[in-house]
């Protein structure tokens, strides 16, 4: 099990940047993934429909596509972070089998709000050096050193 | 017939919904579905599989991602009873719904559609056991546009996610392209 250390919002500047992550595309995977998302549309698994569509092979949902959203900023919020907010997720390209997207982030604003830090990432999937996806908005809550009222109300 | 007025009636559809039937999820949120969701992204984040770590941080059991929330708001394709989806012998053949565009029912009937936006409010954590329905997707915009995929509209969808408790965990709005491929359309 990971558990990494836990970043506070008082140690984030704007400028931050996230750890890249990157997904590669095979078909196994797009395949694994429309099944575990349940969109099962063929677009997503079934090569000579989404040819015939015009996509150059199968290409990833848009569930996938904000699951590495998640997983960038998870990895960077930490386990006592929360995710308020994902604005301006925008599919500019597709991202199909035989691509890497490489999710990148960068914090643009970090204030405080009835006493929880907030920040806002601006997040971007590229394939092939060009954008597909974003640049987006992820409205995140980080813990202070000093707070104890952050936890979720589930 | 031009294609604008083939597409027009999903214009003169914004405001009503589509798919109107089947709004719960086909399952609970259960650990079986999230394991296999961060499977795929091979994603490591105890708070979706152990509980331990995930009450300690607040909540109270194991909760789904938030980018999972309108997987487990996806109804069922078939259920016990119904009429057989699988009736085709054909190697392409597709049941009567996939789980990918909305249909209002006014729409050609196209294979072409792509995902183009999406905004996410998560306003409650969703533990397991939570079962979750979407409400009726309303269509709230639609734009006709031929692009170099085909022809067809720009649509822009809004609903809302809730719990067992009709408890809204997370408002979503959507985009789609639905479309014509080129040389398909007269």
């Amino acid at each position: 099990m990971r558990k990494p250390p836990q970043r506070y919002w008082d140690d984030v500047s704007e400028g931050d940047e996230l750890a890249p992550v990157a997904f590669p595309l095979t078909v196994f995977r797009l395949v694994l993934a429309a099944g575990a998302t349940r969109d099962m549309s063929p677009m997503h698994h079934n090569t000579e429909i989404a040819r015939a569509a015009g996509a150059p092979d199968i290409f990833a949902n848009a569930i996938f596509l904000m699951g590495m959203w998640e997983r960038t900023v998870r990895e960077f919020i930490g386990l006592a972070g929360t995710i308020r907010r994902i604005d301006d997720f925008r599919m500019r390209g597709l991202n199909s089998a035989g691509d890497v997207v490489d999710v990148q982030g960068t914090v643009v604003r970090k204030w405080l709000e009835d006493d929880a830090g907030l920040v806002e990432i601006e997040v971007r999937s590229k394939n092939r050096d060009v954008v597909t996806v974003g640049p987006g908005r992820v409205t995140v809550t980080i813990p202070r050193r000093d707070s104890t009222n952050e936890k979720p109300a589930a | 017939m031009d294609w604008r007025t083939r597409w027009q009636p999903l214009v003169d559809a914004v405001g009503t919904t589509a798919d109107a039937d089947g709004l719960a999820g086909a399952d609970a949120v259960e650990h079986g579905g999230i394991r296999r969701f961060l499977e795929a992204l091979e994603f490591d984040c105890p708070l979706h599989y152990d509980a331990e770590t995930a009450r300690a941080h607040g909540y109270l059991d194991v909760v789904a991602p938030v980018t999972s929330l309108m997987m487990f708001a996806i109804p069922a394709l078939w259920c016990p009873g119904d009429d057989p989806i699988f009736a085709a012998p054909d190697r392409d053949a597709l049941p009567p719904r996939t789980n990918g565009a909305p249909k209002t029912g006014v729409e050609p009937d196209v294979i072409g559609h792509v995902g183009t936006e999406l905004e996410l409010e998560f306003l409650a954590p969703v533990p397991v056991g939570s079962h979750l329905v979407r409400t009726p997707r309303q269509l709230v915009g639609c734009t006709l546009k031929e692009t170099r995929l085909g022809r067809g509209a720009f649509t822009k969808w809004e609903m809302e996610i809730r719990d067992e408790r009709d408890v809204t965990v997370a408002r979503v709005r959507f985009g789609m392209y639905l479309y014509e491929p080129v040389g398909n359309d007269a």
